[in-house]
């Protein structure tokens, strides 16, 4: 059972970073007067949201699947790193959340020598993106690449769990290369992204939209969407992914282009495809790390509906106004606030139908 | 015991374990209630709760003085040749 005070860490990086987000919309700019935590919540706003929000939770997750107590100080450090941007020491927190994607990496070094696999080393590479975007930060580095870095190690980390979800069917033999050439192109984007970011984001890009064709194709999704219930809330969740996936790899090359399309690409990706994957699996994460058992019900489509139509609205209304970009940055914040409250209000209608089990031996 | 086994489900395929292959062995011997049981990856977290799962589901069916034991196991590593029929149906095999 992962500790309350990890859970307020997660809970707390993603507000201060949806507040970051929000301010950078142009949204509430009224808290920029109250004090320097908004102001610094806006500059860090994507370390916020990829390193400390997403980095503390998906830490949180190989931990528990670990269960070694060491693997803890991933998210802790991450956490902790989180705060320490909020209170005005980004060399500290930015050094810290370094610290803490090492561990990381060992973390998942030890999980590949439990089982070695695909998916195992897709992770393990996943967690090595994530040290590059924090040492590039915690050096001083404020441009594209720390932030393709952080991308790349959230992309490869769900690639890996998908990969490792396709073993259910049975595959082209052209799959597995071509995923493998996918991450391969994505890696290299992100390297190039510090000397020659116009080469390194059309190559990030491309192999985002790449990527999200190869998902389309293969995943278990395209199953999954033909069940019921959670099952099929998921592979919806997942799907649509797929298509912002696309969509913010076309953009991401755009941008590197010169396209004003920067809004798209990483949006699209961080919300679009991101978010609307997290909102998929939460229903299953949250019971398995914070031991809080959900009642799931066609309510949870509520929150990926709002999802959806509000960065429809953001970016394409906000091609055309940017008063609708500005409502539509909104909106995306209040379906993540819906998406907590279905959560809470879920986890509050489940009954408690477990009754404990005697003279239990456990051996994992 | 077998059957108690199906009802423990996996949320995103909604397969069981059973369907699945994730249970290498099931054995009830001199009071003791054993199963020895693999996950697809090493890396989910969701593994605790299947397993509470498991043991939820046999102590509706094992007799109350015989004890329960589940063991989480890495070997023979998992592969899909080990699902059911109505599994491989399922994802189109």
């Amino acid at each position: 059972m992962v500790k309350p005070s990890l859970i307020g860490l997660v809970a707390a990086s993603l507000v201060a970073a949806i507040v970051g987000g929000l301010l950078r919309a142009g949204v509430g700019s009224q808290l920029l007067q109250v004090g320097d935590v908004a102001s610094r919540a806006l500059v860090a706003h994507a370390a916020l949201m990829l390193s400390a929000f997403l980095g503390t939770a998906i830490s949180i997750e190989r931990a528990v699947a670990l269960k070694a107590r060491w693997s803890y100080l991933a998210p802790i450090g991450s956490g902790i790193a989180g705060l320490l941007l909020l209170s005005g020491a980004p060399e500290a927190g930015g050094w810290i959340a370094a610290a803490a994607a090492f561990v990381f990496v060992a973390v998942n070094v030890a999980l590949a020598l439990r089982q070695w696999a695909s998916h195992s080393a897709l992770l393990l590479l996943g967690s090595t993106a994530w040290l590059v975007g924090n040492l590039l930060f915690a050096l001083g580095q404020r441009n594209i690449s720390p932030l393709t870095w952080w991308f790349a190690f959230v992309i490869l980390t769900i690639a890996a769990e998908r990969l490792e979800m396709t073993r259910l069917m049975r595959l082209q033999r052209a799959a597995g290369p071509l995923l493998r050439l996918i991450v391969v192109a994505l890696l290299l984007g992100a390297a190039l992204s510090a000397a020659t970011p116009r080469a390194g984001g059309v190559l990030f890009g491309n192999a985002l939209l790449a990527l999200s064709v190869w998902l389309a194709r293969f995943d278990v999704a395209r199953r999954t969407i033909h069940a019921h219930g959670l099952s099929r809330y998921m592979a919806v969740c997942l799907l649509t992914g797929y298509v912002w996936l696309g969509s913010a790899g076309i953009a991401w090359v755009g941008m590197s282009l010169g396209c004003p399309s920067r809004d798209w690409a990483l949006h699209g990706l961080g919300l679009g495809f991101i978010v609307s994957m997290m909102m998929g699996h939460a229903p299953v994460i949250l019971p398995a790390v914070a031991r809080i058992k959900l009642r799931f019900g066609p309510w949870f489509y509520v929150p990926v509906l709002l999802l959806h139509g509000s960065l429809l609205l953001r970016l394409a209304g906000g091609a055309i106004a940017p008063e609708l970009g500005t409502v539509g940055a909104a909106a995306n914040a209040a379906a993540v606030g819906v998406f907590a409250l279905t959560l809470l209000a879920s986890a509050l209608a489940r009954p408690d139908s477990r009754h404990r089990p005697r003279n239990l031996i456990e051996s994992h | 015991m077998i059957e108690a086994l199906t009802r423990v489900v996996d949320p995103e395929v909604s397969l069981s374990i059973v369907d699945l292959g994730l249970v290498y062995g099931v054995v009830v011997d001199d009071g003791l209630a054993r199963v020895r049981m693999t996950m697809t990856s090493a890396a989910c977290p969701v593994a605790d709760l299947i397993v509470e799962e498991v043991e939820t589901e046999l102590d509706r069916v094992v007799p109350a003085e015989c004890r329960i034991e589940v063991e989480l196991c890495w070997e023979p590593p998992w592969d899909a040749s080990m699902m059911s029929r109505r599994a491989r149906v399922f994802m189109h095999w």
